[in-house]
C-alpha cells in the first residue's frame, strides 16, 4: 500500500514537473491582458476574451482544417511506406540489403533546415507551392525512423508463425496483411500518432510552402500573433489551447491500441 | 528465458517454397527508395554543391569558390563552439530519451488501470501543445525577477539566477526544457515495445522468488534493449535538431553563444544571412560527422544486444 | 524445384532496380536544377484577358494578425479594392522574422511576390539580393512628384537608395521612453516632467527602485530580433554613428560614450539585467519605472496599462549636447513586379497605402508613425486622433530629427549587424563586460568581416 502511494507520488510529480508550462498556458488564454503576467494561476477577472479573439479574428477553422488534413496525409503516406519498406527489410535477402538499409537511416542523418530550400525548389518545379501536394508529399520522406521502427518489431515476429503461415502457402502479400500487420498494430499506432504529432508541429516547412495566413498551418498562424507591435499572448494561448483538442483526441483513440490488449494465442 | 528471435527474413530457415513467384522486395522498397531519392537524397547533392559556389539563390552569377566556406567554417570560433554545445545537447537529452521514459513506461505497464491510463493521457500534455506556445508558456515562468520560479525560489531563499539568460544555466535549461518534450514521446515507444511483452513470464519469475527489482533489471530492461538502442540512436542523431525550436523562441543562440548549436547556427546562416555556401557546407559537415558517429553507435549497439543473447 | 524465393528475387531484383533509380534521379535532377537559371518570370501579377482584373500578391506582416492591425490592413485592402475594381490584391500574412527568407525563397523559384512589406534592416539585402524594382520606375513623373512633397523628408531618405526613391517607405516607428506614471508618483518624481538626459534618467531610475519594489529603466538595446535600431539611435545621439563608410565605428567617443551609458545604468542597478522580452513583461506588469523602446508597442501596452497603472510617454532622453538624434525601425515596400500591368497596379496600391487615408489606418489600427504632414494636420484625417491619443505627440515631435537608418551593406552584412549586438551591447548592457576593451575588440572583428567580402 505504501508503496503504491509512493509510486503514484512520484509519478504525479513527474507529470506535474513536465505537465506544468501547458497548465500555465492553459491558465493564461482565461486572463485579461493586465493579468497576463500575474503569479496566481487563477485569474482573478477570468475572461473568454481571449477565444473570442482567438476564433473570430484568428482563421482558427481553416487552419485546423489545412494541418489535420496535412497530418493525415503525412501519416498516411509514411504509414504505407514504412510498412512496405519494413517488409522489405525483413522478408527478403538480396545483396544490396545492408547498404539500402543503411541508406536508408542514413537519411535520417541529413538536417532538415539544409532540406528545406532545395526541397521547395523541386516542389515549386512541380507546381506544388501553396496545395496540399506540397505540404504533404515532401514530409513523407521522413520515414526513415518508422523503417527502423517497424522493422525491429517485424524482425521480433518468431520465425515459427511465419514458417507455419509459408507451409499453409501463403504468399508474401498475405503474410504482411493476414499475419505482420495485426501482429503489428501497437507499434504501428505507436508510429502513427508520432508522426501525426511530428506533422503537426512542423514549422518550416509549411512556412515556406504556404502562402501564409489563411492557406497556412496552425503553427505558422500562431507565430503571427508575435507582432511587431507586441505579443498578444492571451489571444495565442487561447488558439493554442483550442488547436490541441483535435492532436489530443487522435492520442487518446490511439491509446487503447497501444496499450497491452495483446492475447495473441500463438506467440508464447 | 525467451531468446530474442533471429530475423526470419534471411530465408535460411525457409524450407518451403512460396507457391508463387512474387515481384521480390522491389516492390515494396520501391516508395521508400523514391521518397528519399526525390526528397532528400538530391537535395543533399544539391547542398553539397551550393557548398562550392558562392550563390545566394537568385542571382544569375554562380561564382566557384573552391573549399573557402569550409574555411570560413572552421576558422571562425563560432561553428566549433556550437558543435562542442551540440555535443552538451545530446549528453543532456539522453537521460531523458532513454533512462527516464523507460523507467516510468514500465512503471505504467505493470500497474495498469484507470490511473494508468489518466496518467498517460497527462503525459502527453506537453507533446501536444504547440511547440511556440510551450517555449513561452517557460519562458513566463523562467522570467527573472518576476516569473513563478524566480518567486518560488526567492521566498525559499535559494538563489535563482537567470535560467535562459544566464551563460552558465542557459544550456542546461534549454535541454531540460526540451527533454520534457523527448521524454514523452518515447514513453510512447517504449510501452509499444512492452506492449509485445509476456506478463506471465515475469509471473514465472516473480513466484520463483526474485524482487521486483531484479525482475526489471534483468528481465524487462534486457528485452527492452533494442528499443533502448533506437531511442538513444535517435538522441545522438536527432537531438541536437530537437532543441532547434526551442533556441529560435528562447534565446536566439545567446547568451554570446551559449546556447548555440550547429542545426541553429545552420538555419541562422542559410535563412537569414542567406550564406548559403557556408550553411551548405556546414550542412554537409553535420551529415558527415553525425555518418561517422552513427557507424561507431551502430557497432557498439549490435554488440550490446549480441551480449544479452 | 528448390529453388527458394531468395533466389529469385535475387536475380530480379538486381536487374530491374538500378536502371530505374538512374532514370528517376536523372529526371528529378533534370528538373530541379535549372531552377536559379531561368529568367525569373517577376511578380505572379496576372491581367486577365482582354479586360480582366490585374491581380497583385501583397506579401505583409501586418495581415491576417489577429488584433486590430489585421483587421486596420484587411480594411485598407477592402478599401483600395472597391474604389479600383480593375485591381485584386491577394494578400498574405507572414511574420515579420520570417517574410525576407519567404521572399528569397520565391524569388529562387523564379516568382516573387509583387509587393513585399520587408523591414528597414534588410534595405540593403534586399537591394542585393533579390530582384526589386525601384519605385521610381513605376511612378509616372507627376504623381512621384506629388507623392515627394507629400511624404515628410525623413521617410522618403529612408526609401531612397543613392538618391533614388527605391523603397516605398511605410511603417516606421521611433523610440519612445514610456513611463509608468503611477511608478513616478510614489517615487516623488513629476509624470509631466520626464528625464530630458540620460543622467537624469538614471537619478529617477534609482529613486523609482529605492521609493518601490519596481525596477527603474529599461532600454530595449537586447533584442530578440537582434535589431539594431535602438543601438545606432544612442550612438546617433552621443555625437557620432555606428557605420560610416561600410565600417563600423566602435572605437570613436560616441559610441564608447553610448555603450559606457548603457553599461552604467545596470552596474548602478538603476537597470535591471533582463532582455528585452523579460524587461516588456516586467513593464507591462506594471514593474519597471520607465522603458525605452519602439513606438509601435503603444497600444500594447495601453492594453496591459488599463486598469493596472498610469501610462505615459516621453522623447527619448539625450546625452546633454542637444536633442536626441533617433533612428527608426518598422518596414517599407518593396516591388518585384517584371511586367508593366502588374508595375502600374503596384503603384495605384502603394499610392493609395501611402494616402492620407492609408496613413490614418496605419496609425490609428496598426500604430506605427504617419508620415504625411498633411494627414497629422487634417481635422478629417489624424488630427482628432492625434489629439485624444497624446501619448504619441513626444515621438512625432522627435521625428524631424530623426537619422537615416545606416544600412549594413554586403554579403556579410546581417551577420556584422548580429555581431555588434550579440557579441558587443549585450555582454556591455547584461554581463559587466568593459565597454572600452569590447566596443575596439568587437569593432575589429566586425570590421574584418565586413572588410573580408
Amino acid at each position: 500500500m505504501l508503496r503504491a502511494i509512493a509510486r503514484h507520488t512520484a509519478v504525479i510529480a513527474v507529470i506535474a514537473f513536465i505537465a506544468f508550462p501547458v497548465a500555465w498556458a492553459i491558465l493564461t488564454s482565461f486572463k485579461p491582458p493586465p493579468e497576463i503576467y500575474d503569479l496566481s494561476p487563477l485569474a482573478k477577472h477570468p475572461t473568454l476574451a481571449n477565444y473570442d479573439a482567438a476564433v473570430t479574428q484568428f482563421p482558427l477553422g481553416r487552419l485546423l482544417l489545412n494541418t489535420t488534413i496535412m497530418a493525415a496525409g503525412v501519416t498516411a503516406g509514411q504509414v504505407v511506406v514504412c510498412v512496405l519498406a519494413g517488409y522489405g527489410f525483413v522478408a527478403f535477402r538480396f545483396r544490396a540489403k545492408r547498404l539500402l538499409y543503411a541508406a536508408t537511416i542514413g537519411s535520417i542523418l541529413v538536417p532538415q533546415t539544409c532540406l528545406i530550400i532545395p526541397d521547395y525548389l523541386i516542389a515549386a518545379r512541380l507546381g506544388w507551392v501553396d496545395n496540399y501536394l506540397g505540404l504533404i508529399v515532401p514530409q513523407i520522406a521522413a520515414c526513415a525512423f518508422g523503417v527502423m521502427l517497424l522493422r525491429q518489431h517485424m524482425e521480433a515476429i518468431p520465425a515459427s508463425l511465419v514458417e507455419s503461415a509459408k507451409i499453409d502457402g501463403a504468399t508474401h502479400r498475405q503474410i504482411l496483411t493476414r499475419l505482420v500487420i495485426p501482429l503489428l498494430r501497437p507499434a504501428i499506432s505507436a508510429l502513427a500518432v508520432l508522426v501525426f504529432l511530428s506533422s503537426w508541429n512542423e514549422y518550416l516547412w509549411p512556412l515556406l510552402i504556404a502562402s501564409g495566413s489563411g492557406n497556412s498551418t496552425i503553427q505558422v498562424g500562431l507565430a503571427l500573433f508575435q507582432t511587431q507591435e507586441g505579443s498578444e499572448y492571451g489571444p495565442m494561448m487561447a488558439a493554442a489551447t483550442i488547436t490541441t483538442l483535435p492532436v489530443l483526441i487522435v492520442y487518446l483513440l490511439n491509446q487503447r491500441r497501444v496499450t497491452d490488449a495483446f492475447l495473441h494465442a500463438g506467440l508464447r | 528465458m525467451t531468446a530474442i528471435p533471429r530475423p526470419w527474413g534471411d530465408g535460411r530457415e525457409l524450407s518451403v517454397p512460396l507457391r508463387l513467384p512474387s515481384p521480390g522486395p522491389a516492390l515494396y522498397l520501391l516508395p521508400v527508395v523514391a521518397f528519399l531519392l526525390v526528397w532528400i537524397y538530391l537535395p543533399l547533392l544539391f547542398t553539397g554543391v551550393l557548398s562550392f559556389l558562392h550563390w545566394n539563390l537568385v542571382s544569375g552569377s554562380r561564382p566557384y569558390a573552391g573549399p573557402q566556406n569550409y574555411t570560413q567554417l572552421f576558422r571562425q570560433g563560432e561553428f566549433a563552439r556550437a558543435a562542442g554545445n551540440t555535443a552538451a545537447y545530446i549528453i543532456g537529452l539522453l537521460p531523458f530519451a532513454t533512462v527516464f521514459p523507460m523507467a516510468m513506461a514500465i512503471t505504467l505497464w505493470k500497474h495498469p488501470g484507470r490511473a494508468s491510463l489518466v496518467y498517460r493521457s497527462l503525459l502527453f500534455l506537453p507533446v501536444v501543445l504547440a511547440p511556440v506556445a510551450v517555449a513561452i508558456s517557460w519562458q513566463f515562468i523562467l522570467a527573472p525577477l518576476q516569473g513563478v520560479l524566480d518567486t518560488a525560489l526567492t521566498w525559499a531563499h535559494l538563489p535563482a539566477p537567470d535560467w535562459l539568460g544566464s551563460g552558465a544555466t542557459a544550456l542546461w535549461t534549454v535541454a531540460v526544457i526540451t527533454g520534457t518534450k523527448i521524454f514523452a514521446l518515447n514513453v510512447l515507444v517504449y510501452l509499444a515495445a512492452l506492449a509485445a511483452v509476456d506478463r506471465g513470464c515475469l509471473d514465472a519469475a516473480r513466484i520463483d522468488g526474485a524482487s521486483e527489482w531484479a525482475v526489471t533489471r534483468h528481465i524487462l530492461v534486457p528485452l527492452l534493449s533494442r528499443t533502448t538502442a533506437l531511442t538513444s540512436f535517435l538522441c545522438l542523431v536527432l537531438g541536437g535538431q530537437w532543441t532547434f525550436v526551442n533556441i529560435a523562441v528562447l534565446t536566439q543562440g545567446g547568451p554570446l553563444g551559449r546556447t548555440d548549436n550547429v542545426y541553429y547556427f545552420l538555419y541562422q546562416y542559410g535563412f537569414s544571412f542567406f550564406n548559403t555556401g557556408v550553411a551548405s557546407a556546414s550542412a554537409v559537415v553535420i551529415t558527415v560527422v553525425l555518418a561517422i558517429t552513427v557507424a561507431a553507435h551502430q557497432f557498439a549497439a549490435r554488440r550490446l544486444v549480441a551480449s544479452d543473447q | 524445384m528448390n529453388i527458394t524465393l531468395n533466389q529469385v528475387d535475387r536475380h530480379r531484383r538486381g536487374l530491374t532496380a538500378a536502371p530505374a533509380v538512374c532514370a528517376l534521379l536523372a529526371c528529378v535532377a533534370l528538373a530541379a536544377c535549372s531552377s536559379g537559371s531561368t529568367s525569373s518570370a517577376g511578380g505572379s501579377g496576372t491581367a486577365g484577358a482582354a479586360a480582366g482584373p490585374t491581380t497583385i500578391t501583397f506579401e505583409s506582416y501586418n495581415y491576417g494578425t489577429p488584433d486590430l492591425g489585421g483587421q486596420g490592413m484587411q480594411q485598407l485592402i477592402s478599401d483600395f479594392e472597391k474604389a479600383h475594381p480593375d485591381i485584386v490584391v491577394k494578400p498574405s500574412g507572414i511574420s515579420a522574422a520570417e517574410i525576407y527568407s519567404h521572399v528569397v525563397a520565391q524569388a529562387s523559384a523564379g516568382n516573387p511576390p509583387d509587393i513585399a512589406e520587408i523591414g528597414w534592416s534588410k534595405e540593403a539585402a534586399a537591394e542585393r539580393n533579390l530582384p526589386v524594382v525601384a519605385v521610381q520606375d513605376i511612378a509616372p513623373a507627376s504623381q512621384l512628384t506629388q507623392l515627394q512633397h507629400s511624404l515628410s523628408p525623413q521617410a522618403l531618405a529612408a526609401g531612397e537608395v543613392n538618391s533614388k526613391l527605391t523603397v516605398m517607405p511605410f511603417a516606421m516607428s521611433t523610440p519612445t521612453l514610456y513611463i509608468n506614471a503611477t511608478l513616478f508618483k510614489q517615487a516623488g518624481l513629476d509624470p509631466a516632467a520626464p528625464p530630458a538626459t540620460w543622467a537624469q534618467a538614471k537619478q529617477d531610475a534609482l529613486a523609482i527602485k529605492k521609493a518601490t519594489s519596481a525596477q527603474g529603466i529599461a532600454l530595449a538595446a537586447d533584442n530578440a530580433a537582434g535589431s539594431d535600431f535602438l543601438t545606432q539611435s544612442l550612438i546617433n545621439s552621443a555625437g557620432g554613428s555606428l557605420i560610416a563608410n561600410g565600417h563600423v565605428q566602435l572605437s570613436t567617443p560616441a559610441a564608447q560614450n553610448a555603450l559606457a551609458m548603457l553599461q552604467g545604468l545596470a552596474a548602478s542597478g538603476a537597470a535591471p539585467k533582463v532582455s528585452d522580452t523579460d524587461a516588456t513583461a516586467l513593464f507591462k506588469a506594471g514593474k519597471l519605472g520607465m522603458y525605452l523602446t519602439s513606438t509601435a508597442l503603444l497600444k500594447s501596452f495601453e492594453t496591459a496599462a488599463k486598469g493596472s497603472f498610469t501610462l505615459a510617454t516621453a522623447a527619448m532622453p539625450g546625452f546633454g549636447a542637444g536633442p536626441a538624434k533617433p533612428t527608426y525601425s518598422g518596414a517599407g515596400l518593396f516591388v518585384f513586379s517584371k511586367s508593366k500591368a502588374a508595375q502600374q497596379a503596384d503603384w495605384t496600391f502603394l499610392q493609395f497605402l501611402t494616402s492620407e487615408e492609408g496613413f490614418t489606418v496605419l496609425t490609428e489600427d496598426i500604430g506605427y508613425l504617419p508620415l504625411r504632414p498633411d494627414a497629422i494636420a487634417s481635422p478629417q484625417y489624424l488630427a482628432g486622433f492625434l489629439k485624444s491619443n497624446p501619448l504619441l505627440s513626444p515621438a512625432l515631435s522627435q521625428f524631424e530629427h530623426v537619422t537615416p537608418y545606416q544600412q549594413w551593406s554586403g554579403a556579410a552584412g546581417d551577420q556584422a549587424r548580429l555581431d555588434v549586438q550579440n557579441n558587443c551591447v549585450v555582454p556591455v548592457m547584461l554581463n559587466g563586460a568593459n565597454p572600452a576593451t569590447t566596443c575596439v575588440s568587437v569593432g575589429n572583428q566586425v570590421n574584418q568581416l565586413l572588410g573580408a567580402q
